[in-house]
């Protein structure tokens, strides 16, 4: 867009958290979230964003992820595809590595802000702690209320007999 | 994970493939098993249905499944299965499916021939396939695929195929970007056109014999293992190239000329001197070489390589940054006038790694210089790596080697090593 070739200062985007707390980010991480892109975008982000549904214990990791993927994609270019995606994959799996309640609240945050890969990274591992555990086990690790009734209870498992060891 | 809304929730199962851990997930609540029709993705194990008792077949079984979800993209199937249960739910799901992988198992059970349509037949139905990748086949009569026009990924792997059911595979495939053919047998002539292929996997069983033509001019890496005769009139924008033949003798490379290498790789056990020379003289901007060639000669002669000029040879090659090298080459570069034309103003400017393996401890003085030139006259030398492979002891000569190679790693400890 700008043909100068002298480096523009970066454009500071302000954020305010549900609690209060202020966070000044550089406006190419605020980008990763397409919510904030479309504030900008309209016009609304020259004073600072009221983020309402986001505290900032969480905001501040989801900037940590924003800046992280956008720093490795910037100094990825050079060294090719396969080096940014391994660091990439080191940083999201220590990313992950925090309390349910913590995982969820990443989970909502990146959907209200729109940020796809953090949405997909949190859901993805969710999914993954899934993986081979029986029925009461999911019902105890998520605390999930079983709306079944008993028959209906015993007619799925009847029906999925096959997965029951 | 209750205060999520449905969406969320709905979002997070679809990310679960498994069908077992999918089974369970749909017995946890009424609103998971209201996520179901959300699933994008799913994955039967091989041993899935392995606790089957009574009621229904697998078959069934998957077709429920899939039947309530809406738009599956992916479906990969390794558990057994008839061509029934196949048309059933290409008939559901057929449309949406972008990747689709069966472990067809036509060569351990011999249903191919009895079912018809065979299953290969009914994959015709996904016509909006990106990815197909297919386990166990047996390709003896045409698939009669019809255009497959989205699918750039296709992968075969343990088939028994013939050269005009290939053919017409391949041909249904007009925007194939890659092709993996891993152990496949009963082919001979091997002709691949597909304008848009860039990786190209080729592992054939057999006599080490089969002729292959590769014509697909946006190639960019090829890998072939099997083949007597190659032919690459395409090789603009080739950037690695691997050959080897573990069965056969590879009797002829003809190549255009690989202006865009970078990496190459020559295995097997005889290779015909008009093919190694041709590709060494071919690939002449090559910054990484992979050689291990044992004997030269034609067919049931088996040769040891001619002598190779040391500088012309690194003249030729003035890019090379590694270079791994067998007995057989490394030995062509030790011949009484290998190093004849090396004078002070000789010199390789990019190799910074070196990996000599050696069996033989004949010549050891030869080898030695041989060893000293690269050192001496390599600019960027990083580290140089030789390997000693089942000499025999008894030899009184393999002494002297072994006291010429350590001298050689005592006076350069920093770049020389032994293993």
């Amino acid at each position: 867009m700008s043909s100068s070739t002298e480096p523009q200062p970066e454009k500071k985007i302000h954020l305010r958290s549900s609690d209060g707390e202020s966070f000044e980010i550089g406006e190419v991480v605020a980008l990763e979230s397409v919510t904030i892109k479309h504030m900008i975008e309209d016009g609304c982000a020259d004073t600072i964003i009221p983020l309402p549904n986001v505290t900032a214990k969480i905001l501040s990791k989801v900037i940590e992820y924003c800046s992280r993927h956008v720093a490795v994609a910037e100094g990825g270019v050079a060294l090719g595809e396969r080096v940014v995606d391994d660091e990439l994959k080191a940083f999201d799996k220590e990313f992950v590595n925090v309390d349910q309640h913590t995982l969820f609240e990443l989970i909502l945050a990146a959907n209200y802000l729109n940020i796809k890969n953090l949405l997909d990274l949190t859901c993805q591992t969710v999914a993954d702690s899934i993986k081979d555990k029986s029925v009461e086990e999911v019902r105890k690790i998520f605390n999930i209320e079983n709306d079944y009734t008993e028959e209906e209870e015993e007619e799925i498992r009847k029906e999925y007999a096959w997965a029951f060891k | 994970m209750e205060s999520l809304p449905d969406a969320l929730v709905h979002y997070i199962l679809s990310k679960i493939n498994n069908a077992k851990d999918l089974a369970i997930c749909n017995c946890v609540s009424q609103r998971w098993k209201e996520a179901m029709p959300y699933l994008n993705r799913l994955f039967f194990p091989r041993n899935v249905f392995d606790n089957l008792s009574h009621g229904k077949t697998p078959d069934e079984i998957v077709s429920q499944i899939i039947s309530s979800t809406i738009n599956l993209e992916e479906l990969v199937v390794y558990c057994p299965f008839s061509s029934i249960g196949l048309a059933s739910w290409l008939c559901c799901a057929g449309h949406s499916l972008k990747h689709l992988e069966l472990r067809m198992d036509s060569i351990v059970s011999y249903q191919a021939s009895t079912e018809t349509p065979s299953k290969l037949e009914l994959l015709r139905s996904a016509c909006n396939l990106e990815s197909l990748k297919l386990w166990g086949v047996v390709m003896v009569q045409s698939p009669r695929w019809d255009i497959f026009h989205k699918l750039t990924n296709l992968e075969i792997v343990g088939a028994s195929l013939r050269d005009h059911t290939l053919s017409e595979a391949l041909r249904a495939c007009p925007n194939l970007i890659q092709l993996v053919l891993l152990g496949c047998e009963g082919l001979m002539y091997v002709s691949v056109e597909n304008p848009y292929l860039e990786q190209c996997k080729l592992d054939f069983f057999g006599a080490g014999d089969c002729f292959l033509t590769l014509k697909s001019s946006k190639l960019k890496s090829l890998e072939v293992q099997g083949c007597g005769v190659i032919r690459l009139p395409e090789t603009q924008h080739l950037k690695s190239l691997s050959i080897s033949n573990n069965a056969g003798q590879i009797s002829m490379v003809e190549l255009g000329k690989l202006v865009a290498l970078e990496k190459l790789s020559m295995r097997g056990v005889q290779w015909s001197w008009d093919a190694i020379s041709g590709m060494l003289q071919m690939a002449s901007e090559v910054k990484h070489l992979y050689m291990k060639v044992e004997f030269t000669g034609d067919t049931g002669n088996l040769q040891p390589f001619p002598e190779i000029d040391f500088v012309d040879f690194f003249n030729s090659h003035p890019k090379l940054e590694t270079l791994e090298i067998h007995g057989a080459m490394f030995a062509a570069l030790c011949q009484k006038n290998s190093l004849k034309n090396v004078d002070s103003k000789f010199s390789i400017p990019s190799l910074e790694k070196v990996v000599i393996t050696v069996r033989s401890p004949l010549n050891a003085e030869q080898k030695m210089s041989t060893l000293e030139s690269l050192l001496n006259y390599t600019r960027s030398l990083k580290k140089m790596t030789i390997k000693i492979l089942q000499m025999k002891s008894s030899h009184s000569s393999a002494d002297d080697f072994f006291e010429y190679v350590c001298r050689l790693r005592f006076m350069n400890r920093n770049i020389v090593c032994i293993e």
